[in-house]
């Protein structure tokens, strides 16, 4: 089984206040802590158990800046085999099919049964980069995925819909299966296993090692314009629409219209 | 420090335990938990039933109160059997979340609490306080704890010894957010490799300051560095011995009074640990008109309050009375009105308890420095 991993680089924000920088389209990360994202992180142990069970090989991709590398040597730490880090100021990092076409080409050429991703990041949680994937590799994908369950040239995906509903899919491998929280518990890589990882490749490259047009993942391919970044204004009022469904509707429809929101 | 060619019977000499049950006879966790730690330094003379070991629940029951230790007529660490047999769970990486996140937090913010390291100085906002400087010899450098420095709680030890120091005219200073865990409990979770790590980082980079000596405020900040780093050019001192040698050369000035009955819980790291019993009564004697009590298991004898040993990130599977709460009933049969400590972890399990058994409205857990901030002229 040889299965990638893709895995990202995320501030955490839960603790520190957010302060939007004055170009009004980057936030102040000088008082953040920086961790793995989170789904990723079980996206990382879903890969270590296919391998603890069924044997084969894991690579980590990711796009991100040097400090980024003690995360990647955790999870090598882990388990994985080896690593791939894509470093290149010309990706348009904020839209996240600018984001899947880079790690798509970080993968493509090469043999493959399984790309894990997380479901989200827990920065921009566009949900989307895996899927995104799929598409730009031509492969099946099942997203949101609680269990993982290996046949004999495909995968059966348990995911987790909304509502609490847990649709069972088969796919054929090659695939993309985007990992949900809490699908495993994440193993703690300890020092000496890092240290031991040192000795497993780390590669890092630009977009021309890996012969991606940077013109076709940089701001201007990018369908994503980030114009304004603020923190949402606090505010307690509400308006509760009352009526018949349609009547709510139509109500609903006059306010979002006369607010210039469609 | 072990050597990786020692076996675990040589590391921890297990040949020298006579299985008197001077260990098991003062463990405190007994009461509570099926905990036995002369059954394991026996078995774990069987190299090949390590593993197995390893996997049973009881090894997390250990608070690392060192009880054990102290009684042991062989001078031996039974409990550190148990954390060589964490350290084999913590090498597989198969630990509880609370305990690996605390870890991993350690290596990448240098705290245990999953804080930003850059968050580390939030406490000092409005203090007058002089950072060290490598270049500038210092008299006393005060070592904060993550602890203290994180949990608004216990945040007051630090901000009061600030302004006594300030009145008092101290050549001191506090190191900038550069400052890391100590390891302490590092150490007792069993993460060998990491600790290594910070024994070295953390001696380099306080050897860099030209300091007399190293105050630390936390009592397992304190008995960490004495007892794990050998290549410290600083002396280590709690800041109960600090604060002595103020009140005896007469610059400590009090105000006010405290017409109350105190009662102090010696924590282990302390007292068991370090022998340091004396310095935090004398302060609370000196506060005017506080009558101090004694608890009937006091010094090396004092009930463990189960904060130690990692504990704060294990939860007991057991249901039965906790000894935090077993101590707090012991200070309100004695009449006390405040638990005071001068350990943070402590703080926070005593406080604990007490809320816990409806106690907050006739009695109080504070940090001696809570105390003597309120009390001390500043």
């Amino acid at each position: 089984m040889k299965t990638f991993v893709c895995i990202k680089y995320v501030p955490d924000t839960s603790e520190a206040e957010v302060k939007v920088n004055p170009d009004g389209v980057s936030v102040d990360s000088s008082r953040f802590s920086f961790d793995i994202n989170e789904a990723d992180n079980y996206a990382v142990e879903e890969s270590v158990l296919i391998k603890e069970d069924k044997g084969g090989e894991i690579t980590v991709v990711s796009i991100g800046p040097k400090q980024s590398d003690v995360m990647i040597r955790m999870a090598l730490a882990k388990g994985c085999d080896q690593a791939v880090r894509v470093e290149d100021d010309r990706i348009a990092s904020h839209d996240p099919l600018m984001m899947a076409k880079v790690l798509s080409g970080a993968v493509k050429g090469q043999e493959f049964d399984l790309i894990l991703v997380g479901c989200m990041a827990s920065d921009d949680w566009h949900m989307s980069t895996g899927v995104a994937m799929a598409e730009e590799l031509g492969i099946n994908h099942a997203s949101m995925v609680k269990k993982v369950e290996l046949l004999d040239g495909k995968v059966r995906a348990h995911r987790e819909l909304e509502g609490g509903l847990m649709e069972v899919v088969e796919l054929e491998l090659p695939a993309v299966l985007t990992i949900q929280t809490g699908i495993n518990e994440p193993r703690y890589a300890p020092i000496r296993g890092i240290r031991q990882a040192q000795k497993k490749e780390l590669k890092v490259v630009s977009l021309d090692d890996i012969e991606v047009d940077a013109a076709s993942v940089g701001p201007d391919a990018s369908g994503v314009i980030l114009e304004q970044l603020y923190i949402p204004e606090v505010e307690s009022a509400a308006e509760f629409i009352e009526g018949e469904p349609d009547e709510k509707a139509e109500k609903l429809a006059s306010i979002l219209v006369k607010g210039g929101l469609v | 420090m072990s050597t990786e060619s020692q076996t675990f019977t040589e590391k921890y000499d297990l040949l020298g335990c006579i299985q008197c049950g001077r260990c098991t006879g003062g463990c405190p966790v007994t009461v509570r938990a099926d905990l036995n730690v002369r059954r394991f330094v026996n078995d774990a003379y069987d190299e090949e039933k390590l593993d197995e070991l390893a996997r049973l629940a009881d090894i997390w029951d250990c608070t690392a109160c060192h009880t054990c230790a102290v009684r042991c007529p062989k001078g031996l660490k039974p409990l550190e059997v148990l954390i060589g047999l964490r350290s084999l769970i913590v090498e597989s990486g198969k630990v509880e979340p609370t305990v690996r996140d605390a870890l991993q937090s350690v290596l990448l913010e240098g705290n245990p609490w999953e804080k930003s390291r850059a968050a580390r100085l939030d406490w000092m906002e409005g203090l007058d306080v002089p950072i060290a400087d490598p270049e500038v010899p210092v008299e006393n450098l005060f070592f904060v704890c993550c602890t203290i420095a994180y949990d608004p709680r216990v945040q007051s030890i630090a901000k009061n010894i600030i302004k006594i120091l300030n009145k008092a005219g101290v050549d001191y200073a506090f190191l900038d957010e550069s400052e890391s865990c100590c390891g302490s409990e590092v150490f007792t979770l069993g993460e060998e490799g990491l600790f290594e790590m910070l024994v070295e980082d953390n001696t380099e980079y306080l050897n860099e300051y030209q300091a007399k000596r190293i105050v630390a405020l936390s009592p397992h900040c304190f008995t960490t560095y004495k007892a794990h780093y050998p290549d410290l050019k600083s002396e280590v001192i709690h800041y109960t011995q600090f604060l002595d040698e103020l009140l005896a050369e007469g610059k400590v000035t009090w105000k006010g009074d405290l017409q109350k009955k105190i009662v102090f819980h010696d924590p282990c790291y302390l007292g068991k640990q370090s022998g340091v019993y004396d310095e935090p009564r004398r302060l609370l004697k000196g506060i005017p008109g506080v009558e101090l009590l004694e608890f009937e298991r006091r010094r090396e004898r004092s009930l463990c309050c189960e904060g130690g040993g990692g504990k704060m990130w294990v939860e007991s599977e057991s249901k039965k009375e906790r000894l935090a709460e077993t101590r707090i009933k012991d200070a309100k049969e004695l009449g006390a009105d405040i638990v005071a400590v001068a350990c943070p972890f402590c703080v926070l399990t005593l406080e604990d308890a007490m809320k816990g058994l409806g106690y907050e409205e006739e009695m109080r857990v504070a940090e001696i420095m809570e105390l003597l901030g309120e009390f001390v002229e500043a």
